[in-house]
């Protein structure tokens, strides 16, 4: 493990029965990277972003993280040493406000008041400042996916997981969301980020891996992921390869 | 003025109301005592509220900690003649101690698990003390020693002073709940309710809030136990730790009234209780079971036309959670 990286995942390994989910993954990522993960429906990549935050327990491996090892901690463990994530399918506390949903998050470093205040500068950060009011389940799925980035941040992360933030914006707010990730990596924040869009993914990240049934099957930088062997035949089939 | 101070000037009215209200009751009368088990039954369901509505765990055990309270004060008042209100401290922190040891293997369950879980262990507790009839007196049930008036030991022959003691025992209850609501343990609370997952991954340890919170609702309705108690002069393990007396009730107080809200239990109380009264009153001369049967059916209609409550009903809902 370098000095400078943040995460280290070593052989980390999670079945679901029969299913590997996950098959002896390794992956370092530096401070102040960000890198995209890649690779096709069932690949693994939302249950590796649920093992590294706690979610799942792993059956194999070691995770660490900015020096400790947090394999088997509990989520809010991980959480408060600065390792979190947003939901996928969008996992707000809908009969909530979307202010107090970013509270929660803040609670975790703050009284009351300030996370309160903290909750208002992250929505103003995603550009939600104006919504604070309204009752999360009362959202458009893009503003959704927008909060939950603002209660990862209200966390105060070192290390953030963002899990397919962009699926549902369209081009303006996916150019937005695109110059806040990179914003906050200026401003020290180290991402993983989930996006099936190639484009977005490509021109987003320093560093790319892909992921096939459980699989860590290809690692670098865009342009050679991009034509990766095993990533086109990934994506593509076994005839389409060269 | 807004609808905050509207709210202040509102409850301020009702509770001169309720302070001036037993001066014009027969101090020993029939009326006095319905009100004194309005507050009561609503304390008790504010308490259930902290769990079944703050963390949306229908727990049908709270009879478990309701009995724990009124048999605890009750035999340190009868074995070594200590006041109830030491009893009610001692029980108070044995029912919170229980109801922590509970939330340890039922903090993973949820809707119906859990509910049969806590239905199961109240069931337990009042076996237990059927059987254990050394301690509790079992089946027959126990009397509480009655002496000469005295505020130090709850001892009251008429109904007002334990009128008074239960609208201060409301008014705490509620106010906890309250301040519980408007905290930091509040809003952990709301998010563990609404999505466990997220809210852990957010920092939120979603078991010590679990456990917090049933320990809190146990001790509380452990206290009022006491209050049972020294209202009743004799209870045993059947009503106490009973499912329809207690249990069931005490939800049904709540949900009736409007989970999760503060008003909620006391709407409840003050539908269900006058309810139960007027059904025995109306058709217990007919025949056995029918004043039952009524309210059964009364019950079943008001759910139908409201599951979320009388205070949805009312609209009250949106304005007391909006505080």
């Amino acid at each position: 493990m370098s000095g400078s990286a943040i995460l280290a995942v070593s052989n980390v390994c999670k079945r679901f029965g029969g299913l590997r989910a996950l098959d002896d993954v390794s992956l370092q990522v530096e401070r102040g990277e960000i890198v995209g993960l890649i690779g096709p429906n069932g690949a693994g990549k939302t249950t590796l972003f649920s093992a590294l935050v706690g979610l799942h327990r792993i059956d194999g491996g070691t995770i660490r993280f900015d020096g400790s090892n947090v394999s088997g901690l509990k989520p809010h463990r991980v959480a408060a040493l600065g390792l979190t994530k947003t939901f996928q399918n969008v996992a707000l506390f809908s009969e909530m406000s979307v202010l107090d949903n970013v509270l929660v998050g803040g609670l975790l470093r703050h009284g009351l008041a300030s996370a309160r205040s903290a909750a208002q500068s992250c929505l103003d950060c995603v550009g939600l400042g104006a919504i604070a009011g309204k009752r999360a389940a009362d959202l458009s799925f893009p503003e959704r996916a927008r909060v939950e980035v603002a209660r990862a941040l209200a966390t105060q992360p070192k290390l953030l997981l963002l899990d397919e933030v962009m699926a549902a914006l369209n081009a303006a707010e996916k150019r937005d969301m695109i110059g806040l990730i990179r914003a906050l990596r200026d401003d020290g924040l180290t991402l993983i980020v989930i996006e099936h869009h190639m484009n977005t993914i490509m021109s987003l990240c320093d560093r790319i891996a892909a992921l096939s049934f459980g699989r860590l099957i290809a690692e670098g930088r865009p342009a050679e992921i991009a034509r990766h062997p095993a990533v086109v035949e990934a994506y593509l089939g076994r005839e389409h390869a060269f | 003025m807004n609808g905050r101070s509207w709210r202040v000037v509102v409850a301020a009215g009702i509770l001169v109301v309720a302070l001036c209200l037993p001066l014009g009751l027969d101090p020993q009368g029939y009326a006095i005592r319905i009100f004194t088990l309005i507050f009561l039954f609503a304390a008790m369901a504010q308490s259930w509220n902290i769990v079944g509505g703050l963390a949306n765990q229908m727990s049908l055990g709270h009879a478990a900690f309701f009995g724990i309270g009124a048999y605890t004060s009750t035999l340190l008042l009868i074995r070594m003649g200590i006041s109830p209100w030491l009893g009610m401290a001692a029980g108070a922190l044995l029912g919170g101690m229980v109801a922590a040891l509970l939330s340890l293997p039922t903090m993973r369950l949820s809707g119906h698990y859990f509910a049969l879980a806590t239905l199961a262990f109240g069931e337990v507790m009042r076996v237990l003390a059927n059987t254990w009839a050394s301690v509790t007196g079992g089946p027959g049930g126990i009397s509480v020693p009655f002496g000469q008036d005295s505020w130090w030991m709850l001892s009251f022959k008429s109904t007002r002073p334990h009128y008074y003691l239960t609208l201060g025992a409301l008014i705490s209850v509620t106010a906890v709940f309250v301040a519980i609501q408007r905290s930091a343990f509040g809003y952990r609370l709301r998010a563990v309710r609404e999505n466990i997952a997220a809210a852990e991954v957010v920092g939120v340890d979603s078991a010590r809030t679990k456990i917090l919170a049933a320990t809190i609702s146990g001790a509380l309705i452990a206290a009022l136990g006491t209050l049972y108690a020294q209202l009743t002069f004799f209870f045993d393990p059947d009503t106490v730790f009973g499912i329809a007396p207690i249990s069931i009730r005490v939800a049904l107080i709540a949900i009736l009234g409007g989970v999760g809200v503060a008003i909620g239990p006391i709407i409840g109380a003050l539908v269900i209780i006058p309810l139960e009264e007027a059904a025995n009153f109306a058709f217990s001369a007919q025949a056995a079971g029918l004043s039952a049967l009524v309210y059964g059916l009364l019950l079943v209609t008001i759910i139908f036309v409201e599951p979320r409550g009388l205070v949805a009903l009312a609209g009250l809902r949106k304005r007391w959670r909006s505080s």
